[in-house]
């Protein structure tokens, strides 16, 4: 079933690409944007939200139809492990609704497809965490509107790593490798940290703290080969030639959570929803055993940025209340809110200065990582180099093969990729 | 000779238990709470049995409108292909008339066709059609398969062409001889397309997901993905849960047409 998923991406974004070439001037060009102004929204808006979002929407959109008595808001639920098939789909059916919820990893791909309106001038939201903002921008034109984000930090368990002799968390890659190894050595754990050996997203975050950039700054050539990229490489790597991280951790779904629960492997790199996640698995008390902190220094402390953006769809038949709708679910009010029923991170920046998020110190910490954080390119060509890196990735972390030669086959698949840059 | 059929009967129960563990896991999981679920290492029996996923189920997520439409679509989808791939069948084999064998050889190259290459541009004449979100376009698409009729035409041959010239003398017309001499004789090879459209259509995911555009017009299939898995995690319980009330009703209906079923595949493989 996913080959068969896979397959499908791939011809639809083949007929996607048949349909916009098929059209004219609505890709490349940004569109003339519609006003939304300042009136109340009326007629029907259709939204497209994946699971846990969509369950939690309509409780939070009461407070906009009450505001706005002529606007009917339908929310259809989309699982979330088919919905880039869906809107692929529906672009190409032509039957998109007024409102969806992209990845922003999706973007580019959609906007290529001219399927997306362009954000007007006068929405006036934000601002938000400048890394959000970064994928909502395609050909000089604004397509979207942050929703949620989502950046990895570090977990640790803080009684372990007292034990280890750490108070403080790691700041520097030195001290991170010294507290992995002191966890194994001093602490009774089986591995010091739970890394990914054939995930090369998971690998990013290294590289960018190091310096390392996946492109030349105008996107057209990939300098996935340079000494910076090889030097982190080469510090990935040494955590799995020294033991200190598996080189075949277990595949069960929460196999890490549970690993980092009962202390075996004290130490993993993950997203916010972890903190629900190990409060159900760990139970009462757990929460006092363990501290999030920022990624350990390099050059910098660079993270990835992911989440959630809002679009309106080129074909939408009521963009004006749509655009007010996605104003309502931008406001810092609305998306503190929406912090507590889903426990989706704000993309607002003045969301975060609310105490729920800025009086949990779990939660401050991700609010001082989207400060530095980076993403990909959202190119299909970076889809597909993914699939090369992780392969690239597991040559090194398994087989040991050395990080320079390893780069630079990943460098010369990637040549012959191209990053897709106009 | 019996050392034969004891070993014999050892290998058969071995294989059955390799085949229904997995089933058992997953109706015993649908009675553990989460934690039981991931628990390491994992335990046959529940600790504390609880049916809040089935609760769940039937209470907030209101699956019996999931399972209504899967229900509506499965029959409507089985009756169309009995009846359609059954003539369609029934005039390749059987009646004389110019292009047969091209009609036959275009039936025989949409089988060879795999189904995600014609799955966009089938969904875009669905959508010019204005039947996105209904039965209609739940439906359409499916109501009659290559499969079938190549099933059928198969099976249909092995008619002595004796019996329907008789008919044909004694005055029945063509419908007549289709509907009360052939169809009477095609038990077997009805059963089997039946069940085969059945579980095609019970088991359909991307159609429905893609052609449904609101909540109401799911199907199962797309219920479970829908609150079993999220962005980052997956609710094993809710999983497991809706498996076992996806799997019902189809292992039911095998057990129901069993005999059929055997008896449709083998002669199908014979002529």
């Amino acid at each position: 079933m996913p080959r068969t998923r896979k397959t499908l991406s791939i011809l639809v974004a083949a007929a996607l690409t048949v349909t916009a070439c098929g059209r004219s001037g609505t890709a490349g060009t940004p569109a003339t944007a519609t006003t939304v102004g300042t009136g109340p929204a009326t007629g029907t808006v259709t939204l497209w939200a994946q699971g846990a979002e969509a369950e939690k929407l309509p409780a939070i959109l009461a407070e906009f139809e009450a505001a706005n008595p002529d606007v009917t808001v339908t929310v259809t639920p989309v699982p979330w492990d088919a919905a880039h098939s869906k809107y692929q789909t529906a672009i190409a059916g032509g039957t998109t609704p007024d409102i969806g919820q992209l990845g922003t990893t999706w973007m580019s791909e959609f906007t290529a497809a001219g399927a997306l309106a362009a954000v007007p001038a006068d929405l006036g939201a934000g601002p938000f965490h400048p890394g959000a903002v970064a994928s909502t921008r395609f050909d000089g034109g604004t397509y979207a509107v942050p929703w949620y984000v989502d950046t990895p930090v570090l977990y640790y368990r803080t009684d372990l790593a007292a034990r280890a002799g750490f108070r403080q968390p790691p700041a520097t890659w030195d001290d991170f490798k010294n507290l992995a190894k002191a966890m194994q050595t001093r602490a009774g754990a089986e591995y010091g940290v739970a890394l990914a050996p054939r995930d090369f997203q998971g690998f990013l975050p290294f590289a960018w703290s190091n310096g390392a950039t996946l492109t030349t700054p105008d996107a057209r050539t990939w300098t996935l080969d340079s000494p910076a990229m090889i030097e982190a490489a080469r510090y990935y790597q040494s955590f799995f030639t020294e033991g200190i991280a598996d080189r075949t951790p277990s595949t069960d779904p929460g196999a890490y959570q549970a690993a980092f629960t009962d202390g075996s492997v004290p130490m993993f790199i993950g997203g916010p929803f972890e903190v629900a996640a190990l409060a159900d698995l760990g139970g009462p008390g757990f929460a006092a055993k363990y501290a999030t902190a920022t990624l350990p220094r390099a050059r910098s402390a660079t993270s990835f940025v992911g989440g959630s953006h809002l679009v309106v769809f080129e074909k939408s038949a009521n963009a004006a209340a749509a655009w007010r709708l996605i104003r309502f679910l931008s406001l810092p009010q609305t998306q503190v809110a929406w912090y507590k029923a889903t426990g989706d991170l704000p993309s607002a920046q003045a969301a975060w200065d609310d105490p729920a998020l800025a009086g949990d110190p779990k939660l401050a910490v991700f609010g001082r990582q989207l400060q530095d954080v980076d993403s990909p390119p959202s190119t299909a060509e970076w889809t597909r180099l993914q699939d090369a890196g992780n392969a690239q990735m597991e040559r090194l972390t398994v087989s040991g093969e050395d990080p320079a030669r390893a780069m630079a086959t990943l460098q010369a698949t990637a040549a012959g990729i191209g990053t897709g840059a106009r | 000779m019996t050392a034969r059929r004891v070993l014999l009967h050892a290998a058969l129960i071995a294989a059955a238990a390799l085949t229904v563990l997995p089933f058992l896991w997953m109706l015993l999981g649908s009675v553990k709470p989460d934690s039981e679920i991931r628990a390491d290492p994992a335990a046959w029996l529940p600790h504390t049995p609880t049916l809040d996923n089935y609760r769940q189920w039937f209470g907030a997520l209101r699956i019996g409108t999931y399972f209504g439409n899967s229900v509506l679509v499965a029959l409507v989808t089985v009756l169309g292909n009995l009846l359609f791939c059954s003539m369609v069948g029934y005039a390749l084999a059987k009646l004389r008339f110019p292009g047969r064998r091209l009609l036959f050889g275009l039936v025989m190259v949409t089988l060879m066709v795999p189904g995600v290459v014609t799955f966009v541009p089938l969904f875009v004449v669905v959508a010019r059609l204005g039947l996105v979100d209904t039965y209609a376009g739940l439906i359409l698409p499916f109501l009659t398969s290559p499969t079938g009729v190549f099933l059928m035409r198969q099976y249909l041959r092995s008619i002595p062409d004796e019996l329907l010239e008789a008919a044909r003398i004694d005055g029945a017309g063509e419908f007549r001889i289709f509907a009360r001499v052939v169809l009477p004789l095609c038990g077997p090879p009805l059963a089997t397309l039946g069940i085969l459209q059945f579980l095609a259509s019970w088991n359909n995911f991307l159609w429905p997901l893609v052609v449904a555009q609101s909540q109401d017009r799911y199907t199962l299939p797309v219920a479970l993905s829908l609150y079993s898995t999220g962005e980052q995690a997956t609710d094993y319980g809710l999983l497991l849960a809706g498996s076992v009330m996806v799997i019902t009703p189809i292992v039911a209906l095998f057990i129901a047409l069993q005999r059929w079923f055997v008896q449709g595949v083998a002669t199908a493989g014979l002529k």
